[in-house]
């Protein structure tokens, strides 16, 4: 009784399907032009049901054809080369080798110096012959590159939604129990502490190394103490920390009226002010701010973007020059804004990731390795030499073979191979 | 030094080019002959240069390390590989494109690959060398890895054997449309078309591998649909369904050439258009 009388026929039209490569390849597309689109149009779309549900698809798809495939696969890796199948191979050339010495020897070792080690030897009545095969593994190559995708997925899925990810950002001598994550504050199991940040830069003022002097201390009143730089992170409690970049602490004084206040204001981060009577937040630093004044180009050195807010007011911005603190004035009345002339600080920020999903991923990147090698490298190939008694004395000998997927290759060896086998004749 | 050495390869593979062009129009031996030995001269003086340039580097890293030791030199070696800007990219690929068709590709003795190499090496070190800022920049910190080098060396090595697909791919449809007494015949420009494809999706694939690991040990994420890295998604998914739609549906000649040339496509919007147009973790163009 087969599978199809088994199950209705909608099920048999499903899973043939599910296992089409018409379906993977329109997948593929399909996939290559969400992506499109959500390269030039649509960011984030990766994350919506029109590129997850074809990702899903595709999931399916994948592992379909590997309950499919595999099991045939593993069978025909299983059955070696018999007799039988070797002298049923086409035949693919002619030679003939003197009676003089040891014919046997002379064609093995021909065939081992070209096709290496697995020559087998057995007698079929009058006849000698000699097979073997390279590339038996090879049906197994895409099944593994296959597997190997959907560990990746697999990878993929399990870090997004049992692994946590969140930013934390210090200032020199700050100390945080809670990390920002898109969904809010997510509580730390641990503190953690910048007891310095240092930048370098190169000549011509782009970065060279930034680096963050960290303090994790444990519920249990354990203490590390270490460095985390670029492409250098550090882990602590099961959080991995990543120096993932850094922005300046501006020095500012804020006048309204009577009330005067300096702050030290990092970029980014809304700050309270004159006891909660309002809130700024710097949005850009310029070392150097280039406007056109009158037509031309200006430098007018140091400044920040800043945005304020009164209560009950709507957020407004405006451009505060450290060399010209008149500028901004006019337009941010009745505040006073000034970027004092102190020397400029850092606050770090470190990516914060628990990924349980990474070494799928990774288990997946190392099959993807020999899945490669099998299914491109190793094509298969079947090879004998049927060596028969000539009546005058000497043999007759013929070579058989085939390698459907490696045609090139096969002519080029099956060349090699006669020419040896004549040489070793001497006929 | 550099910049005359790299005048005279791109004066040789234009040379080594044209001799292809001519052998392929000819049908001559001797030109073949001549064609591959300009051209693997080129690319020894090409390595040369590459040497000379990755020596420069190390001479400025060298210069802001404090008295370094044997194992911080190392270091040191490695991290400033000449592959860190557009320029030296741009340089790496033209050295690549030869170095596929001569090394990875040996047995393949057919002219019109060298043709292909010849010429678009040549303009691509053209273009370099004109309008691409060549002076030395300092690396920024996300660049010292030790993966910089194995995962460009491994993309380019993939970008190279997809220009030669294209490049055979080209010659197929226009084979296809009007066919030519000297030039080869379709179905070995299938065949060659399925194998370059082959080794440029290994390499491609490697190449995405590494940079998910880098980006992993470096950000904490291996994978952040940055343009660039979905571009070479997208790349890897046109050249996937090249190879299920050859191995598994056994289609072959136009629409497998098709695909090459859309493939490459791909390719050149990841290196290059990515890099001009979409802004992200790779645009180091500025």
């Amino acid at each position: 009784m087969s599978a199809d009388q088994l199950h209705p026929a909608w099920l048999g039209r499903l899973w043939g399907f599910l296992t089409s490569v018409r379906l993977t390849i329109f997948l593929l597309l399909a996939l290559s032009w969400l992506s499109i689109l959500g390269t030039i149009r649509y960011d984030g779309i990766y994350y919506t049901v029109w590129f997850l549900a074809p990702l899903a698809l595709f999931a399916l798809n994948l592992s379909a054809c590997l309950v499919k495939g595999l099991p045939q696969a593993v069978a025909r890796v299983r059955r070696p080369l018999t007799l039988a199948d070797a002298l049923a191979l086409p035949e693919r050339g002619k030679f003939t080798v003197s009676g003089a010495g040891n014919p046997e020897t002379r064609v093995a070792a021909a065939m081992r110096a070209e096709l290496g080690r697995g020559l087998r030897q057995e007698r079929g009545g009058e006849e000698l012959v000699f097979f073997l095969e390279r590339g038996r593994w090879r049906p197994l190559g895409p099944y593994l590159v296959h597997l190997s995708l959907l560990f990746i997925l697999a990878g993929g899925l399990i870090g997004k939604y049992l692994g946590l990810e969140g930013r934390v950002s210090l200032m020199p001598g700050e100390m945080v129990r809670a990390m920002h994550t898109p969904a809010g504050e997510n509580p730390l199991p641990f503190q953690l502490r910048l007891e310095r940040f240092q930048v370098w830069y190169y000549a011509d003022g782009t970065p060279r190394e930034f680096r963050s002097d960290l303090t994790f201390t444990g519920e249990d009143g354990r203490t590390e103490q270490v460095v985390c730089r670029v492409n250098e992170p550090v882990t602590f409690g099961g959080l991995t920390f990543y120096q993932s970049s850094y922005g300046q602490i501006v020095p500012l004084r804020v006048t309204l009226g009577q009330d005067a206040q300096e702050v030290e204001a990092p970029l980014g981060r809304v700050m309270s002010v004159l006891g909660g009577k309002g809130k700024i937040k710097v949005l850009a630093y310029e070392p150097n701010l280039v406007m056109p004044m009158g037509g031309k180009p200006q430098a007018l050195g140091p400044a920040v973007r800043l945005a304020y807010l009164r209560e009950g007011e709507h957020a407004r911005a405006v451009w505060v020059l450290k060399n010209f603190p008149q500028v901004s004035a006019r337009q941010s009345e009745p505040y006073l804004f000034e970027f004092l002339d102190k020397s400029l600080g850092y606050f770090s920020v470190l990516q914060v990731k628990w990924d349980p999903g990474v070494w799928w991923v990774y288990v997946g990147f190392l099959l993807l390795l020999p899945g490669f090698f099998l299914a491109f490298a190793r094509p298969p190939q079947r090879w004998a030499v049927v060596l028969a008694p000539r009546p005058g004395g000497g043999w007759q000998g013929r070579l058989l073979g085939a390698a459907p997927r490696a045609r090139e290759a096969f002519q080029a060896r099956q060349e090699r191979l006669l020419s040896r086998l004549t040489a070793g004749g001497g006929a | 030094m550099t910049s005359q050495i790299l005048g005279g390869v791109m004066l040789a593979y234009l040379a080594a080019g044209c001799l292809f062009l001519v052998a392929v129009l000819r049908d001559s031996a001797r030109r073949r002959a001549a064609a591959r030995t300009v051209l693997a001269a080129g690319l020894g003086a090409h390595s040369v240069a590459l040497l000379l340039r990755w020596r420069d580097l190390y001479g400025v890293a060298l210069a802001h390390a404090a008295s370094p030791d044997f194992s911080e030199r190392l270091r040191l070696v490695f991290l400033y590989v000449p592959l860190s800007n557009f320029y030296e990219s741009l340089v790496f690929f033209a050295w690549c494109l030869p170095f596929t068709a001569l090394v990875v590709f040996r047995r393949q003795r057919q002219p019109y690959v060298g043709v292909v190499v010849g010429l678009l090496a040549a303009l691509i070190l053209a273009y370099a060398s004109l309008r691409v800022d060549s002076h030395i920049r300092p690396l920024m910190p996300a660049l010292k890895s030790n993966w910089l080098l194995i995962h460009v060396v491994t993309c380019f090595l993939g970008y190279a054997a997809f220009a030669l697909a294209c490049g055979a791919a080209l010659l197929y449809l226009w084979q296809a449309r009007r066919p030519a007494a000297g030039l080869p015949a379709l179905s070995e420009l299938d065949r060659f078309i399925y194998q370059a494809v082959v080794v440029g999706f290994v390499f491609l694939t490697l190449g995405i591998l590494t940079g998910a690991v880098w980006a992993e040990s470096a950000w904490g994420r291996y994978w952040s649909w940055d343009p660039k890295e979905t571009w070479s998604l997208i790349t890897w998914f046109i050249y996937a369904t090249l190879l299920h739609a050859r191995l598994a549906k056994g289609w072959q000649g136009r629409r497998i050439a098709w695909l090459a040339v859309v493939g490459f496509l791909a390719v050149l919007f990841t290196y290059l258009g990515v890099s001009f147009l979409l802004p992200g973790l790779h645009s180091y163009l500025t």
